[in-house]
């Protein structure tokens, strides 16, 4: 049934996207956009500046595809919540016999499906310009992706609990995803942080996908990333139960205030 | 077999104030005290002007909303402990155009709902013709949404929610943008489904319609419960009478034997 139910939500996102042929378009457009800077960034900081020892161009393009892949998962849910609110099929959908976490999460497939592409055409060009240095393992990958998606699903669920009681879930989800932005290293290693700001990098599960994500890509040890999917692992076992309880209690509250139709 | 009963319900709707501005938060009272029960396979018409608790009757039966006190049971479940097991059974047909999906089809939106509705995949594409059968909107079923008419919504929200084949189906104001024969259609479309077995609350402020489709009918007024009686109890001057005297309790009194204690 479930199977069932993701390919009704990806065929509904994807007839609605193609429907609306600009916006595809011009977002498409936006991606090659964000390549050419980070090509150029990386010629203007010059061949010497290998964060982690890799060329920064790879280092950019593994963390920002990662970094959006996980954010746009993440946004998914949010997202659901907010269109559902604006469009006014929040309370029909939740009146459906689906659960309210399986639907936002539902609604999260297709965003984390849509990052999953941009990750692809990421690591395709990386390999396009860098083939020799890659050394990807597919299985590794695999890995990474799966417990960094279980970490995104629990902050997904907090950001559409949010959105679902004070309607401003995307402003809070800026203010971590900007943070997470800076701290987890996307654009540059962590390493260049102060020691403090390095401390709380550590608690955000994000810079143990970056770099296991990159370790997977470059061929490092299997047992480095095992190390790091062990601590996605421990924030899921804790985020992923305080993310769902978190989220249907807002839906019961919303429920109860009858607030569900608000925005 | 009593499907639904509500037990002593209140719902109070509670607009919190603002401090700063000196603003008062405030409570309305959309329900107070209201009991009733309705059996398998019968039509029950909620009559009452706006700001009666109709629809918020309604959706306290859907679970979009959840009683302060009182117990709403439907086929025995609780719908604040038994939501989902609840959802199941309950079919709400909700017309506004915001509810549906406006670049898909109708037979598209049909097809995403009933995948949440857990209908099995066979089955999606037999339960949409029959569905858009019941409302007459076969012809419609390849037009994007969003060029639909406002009677067509109307239809649109009914197929969805017969789209599970609900035991209880919840219809706001099912006739509010429809012409004389449209709504005539619906009618009887109401009056087979309970036939089928289906369980049909109706929620109008149009007393022709509450009496000429339904078995009971419910006077609501200000969140109670006024009156409960067999629709062809209601004589077109009783509802004359109830009409001018929606403010007072004249009427009403003649029919509060039929109010559950």
């Amino acid at each position: 049934m479930i199977i069932e139910k993701i390919i009704a939500v990806l065929k509904k996102d994807a007839l609605t996207a193609v429907r609306y042929r600009n916006g595809f378009a011009l977002s498409s457009l936006a991606q090659i956009a964000q390549l050419a800077t980070f090509y150029y960034l990386a010629r203007a900081v010059g061949p010497q500046f290998r964060p982690e020892g890799m060329p920064y161009f790879l280092f950019l393009l593994i963390g920002t595809g990662f970094y959006t892949f996980l954010l746009s998962g993440t946004h998914g849910f949010l997202k659901t919540i907010q269109e559902s609110q604006q469009t006014g099929t929040l309370e029909v959908l939740l009146a459906t016999a689906t659960p309210a976490a399986g639907l936002v999460s539902l609604g999260a497939v297709s965003a984390f499906a849509d990052g999953m592409l941009q990750f692809a055409v990421y690591v395709g060009a990386g390999i396009f310009l860098f083939a020799p240095v890659l050394h990807v393992s597919a299985a590794a990958c695999l890995l990474v992706i799966g417990f960094s998606i279980l970490s995104a699903f629990a902050i997904g669920l907090f950001a559409a609990g949010m959105q679902i009681s004070m309607h401003k879930g995307s402003a809070v989800l800026w203010v971590l995803g900007s943070s997470a932005w800076l701290m987890s290293g996307t654009l540059f290693p962590v390493a260049a942080l102060p020691k403090p700001v390095q401390m709380v990098s550590y608690f955000i599960p994000f810079t143990h996908s970056l770099t296991a994500m990159r370790l997977a890509v470059l061929g490092g040890s299997f047992a480095a990333v095992v190390r790091e999917v062990e601590i996605l692992a421990i924030f899921a076992v804790f985020l992923v139960p305080a993310g769902i309880m978190f989220f249907s209690w807002m839906v019961r509250q919303a429920r109860q205030n009858g607030t569900l139709s608000f925005y | 077999m009593n499907l639904i009963v509500f037990k002593s319900v209140h719902k109070i709707f509670r607009q919190r104030g603002v401090f700063f501005l000196g603003k008062r938060g405030t409570e309305t009272r959309a329900l107070r005290g209201i009991s009733l029960t309705v059996s398998a396979g019968e039509v029950l018409g909620l009559l009452g002007p706006n700001g009666s608790g109709k629809s918020t009757t309604l959706k306290l039966i859907s679970t979009m909303l959840l009683p302060d006190r009182g117990e709403v049971l439907v086929q025995g479940l609780d719908t604040c402990r038994q939501g989902q097991e609840v959802r199941r059974s309950v079919g709400f047909a909700v017309a506004s155009e915001r509810s549906f999906f406006p670049r898909l089809t109708v037979r598209e939106n049909l097809e995403f709902f009933a995948a949440l509705e857990n209908v099995p995949r066979r089955e999606v594409s037999e339960r949409v013709g029959s569905a858009l059968s019941w409302v007459s909107l076969n012809d419609v079923a390849g037009k994007q949404v969003m060029k639909l008419s406002s009677g067509m919504y109307q239809g649109l929200g009914i197929a969805r929610a017969l789209i599970k084949k609900p035991a209880i189906l919840l219809l706001d104001e099912p006739t509010r943008s429809l012409d004389a024969a449209a709504a005539d259609e619906l009618w009887s479309l109401v009056r087979n489904l309970a036939v089928t077995g289906t369980t049909v609350l109706l929620a109008t402020h149009n007393f022709e319609e509450a009496t000429a489709v339904c078995d009971r009918v419910a006077l609501l007024k200000q969140g109670e419960l006024i009156a409960i009686e067999r629709a062809r109890d209601f004589t077109s001057e009783e509802l004359r009478d109830f009409y001018l005297e929606m403010t007072g309790d004249g009427v009403a009194e003649k029919f509060r034997i039929g109010v559950p204690a």
